[in-house]
């Protein structure tokens, strides 16, 4: 048996024939369940013109203004970056932390990579880097929380409608569609393909030299 | 003792982190198309699972118990719990958020919990399952359990927006212990292995 006619689960350790799903089709597999693979129309190409776009949108949605409120005269906007100083400020350090991770750090180097791997991989340019930037990429994909974080600005301007008005801002809007474009990006993301990608160019460069 | 259709049955081990077969005929150090370890299934799962929720279990009640912010207005404090929270909301008339806020911060934790107990048990006793189902139940905690954080993130906004002179918005120790437990339960579900549900059942 040749190792590379066969894929097995992730989930229950099944044997299966490696499936080779058309563009828009999905394997299943066939005793858990489990989405194995759903090829997309050129998810290189996508995912590098997407992760241009969201290595943009990262700077306006953390440098303009989100969410304002006026009490008493004063208005108060906020940023992603002063939640994470306000925490920080009252001594909250540990959750100061956690949230500067999962809403600014992690969806910033999530991008960046995804970038540097989709652009390498569409310029077919090799780099010795490619295969540990996969593996971080797939690591931090569970930690980027920009949706969760949403949910949160919604709930936060629920509680907050009752005591004041609110004024949203530019960076809100950024915020948004930085959501939608990560959101389309990983699952466009077909991380097989990527591999299949990465090793071949791996073993034309190892020819080449 | 795996059941019969399974890959390392054949001899064969997936790649945890790139998904390339390997024939354990060769024992392979690494992988050869990523190079990272090569586990069968993953190491000490059950153990480290279950420290992760006895850790998590543990902080789930101080995270209940203690106020997760205090309101400062005019000189007078009201500390909230998560609960107290809930229940202000619904009072106000937002039934939808209220609801939505109950489900991200004690039904989901206290669900992942139980869940992550129950595979626990399930995968150490070999207990004779609907491993499918079982499975399903898995992927669904290991999938809900980062929404739990919203909590935290709206704190994280409350505690930085209502910051003036007489009114105050201040975090409470609730609130660490509540991250600990969302993060502590995320990397228990990413330790267990759902394929030891596969291995133990005898007919398949
Ligand atoms: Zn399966
Ligand atoms: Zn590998």
């Amino acid at each position: 048996m040749n190792s590379t006619n066969y894929d097995a689960c992730p989930e229950c350790d099944l044997l299966l024939r490696s499936a080779q799903p058309k563009i828009g089709e999905k394997a299943h597999c066939p005793r858990c369940g489990l989405l194995l693979s759903r090829p997309r129309k050129q998810s290189v190409e996508r995912t590098f013109a997407l992760s241009i776009a969201g290595f943009i949108l990262v700077f306006p949605a953390n440098l303009l203004p989100m969410v304002g409120i006026t009490i008493l005269g004063n208005v108060n906007t906020g940023i992603l970056l002063s939640g994470v100083v306000a925490l920080f400020n009252e001594g909250m350090v540990a959750v100061a932390i956690v949230v500067f991770l999962a809403s600014i750090l992690f969806p910033l180097v999530h991008i960046s990579l995804s970038l540097l791997i989709s652009g390498h991989l569409y310029f077919n340019r090799h780099n010795r880097f490619l295969v540990g930037w996969m593996h971080w990429m797939h690591h931090l994909d569970e930690w980027v929380m920009l949706e969760v974080y949403m949910l949160g600005i919604i709930v936060a301007c629920v509680k907050l409608m009752a005591l004041a008005p609110l004024k949203f801002g530019w960076g809100l809007y950024a915020f948004i569609a930085l959501i939608i474009i990560t959101t389309m990006l990983t699952s466009g993301l077909d991380t097989g393909l990527f591999w299949q990608r990465i090793e071949q160019l791996t073993k034309e460069n190892n020819h080449d030299s | 003792m795996t059941a019969k259709a399974n890959a390392l049955a054949q001899g064969f081990i997936r790649c945890h982190d790139c998904g390339y077969l390997v024939k354990t005929v060769d024992h392979p150090p690494s992988c050869p198309r990523c190079d990272s370890h090569l586990h069968a299934r993953r190491p000490h799962s059950l153990q480290r699972t279950t420290a992760l929720l006895f850790s998590s279990f543990f902080l789930y009640i101080p995270a209940n118990i203690f106020p997760i912010m205090t309101v400062n207005q005019f000189g007078t404090g009201e500390p909230n719990t998560i609960a107290g929270g809930i229940i202000e909301l619904i009072d106000s008339g937002m039934l939808p958020i209220g609801l939505l806020v109950l489900v991200a911060s004690i039904l989901v934790p206290s669900s992942k919990l139980i869940g992550i107990g129950l595979l626990l048990l399930c995968a150490h006793f070999r207990w004779q399952i609907n491993a499918r189902r079982w499975t399903v139940m898995y992927r669904v905690i290991a999938f809900v359990g980062r929404w739990s954080m919203l909590d935290i993130f709206m704190i994280s906004i409350l505690v930085d927006l209502v910051n003036f002179g007489a009114v105050q918005i201040i975090a409470g120790p609730a609130a660490t212990a509540f991250a600990s437990v969302v993060i502590l339960t995320m990397f228990a579900a990413e330790n267990f292995d759902p394929r030891l549900l596969w291995d133990n059942q005898k007919n398949l």
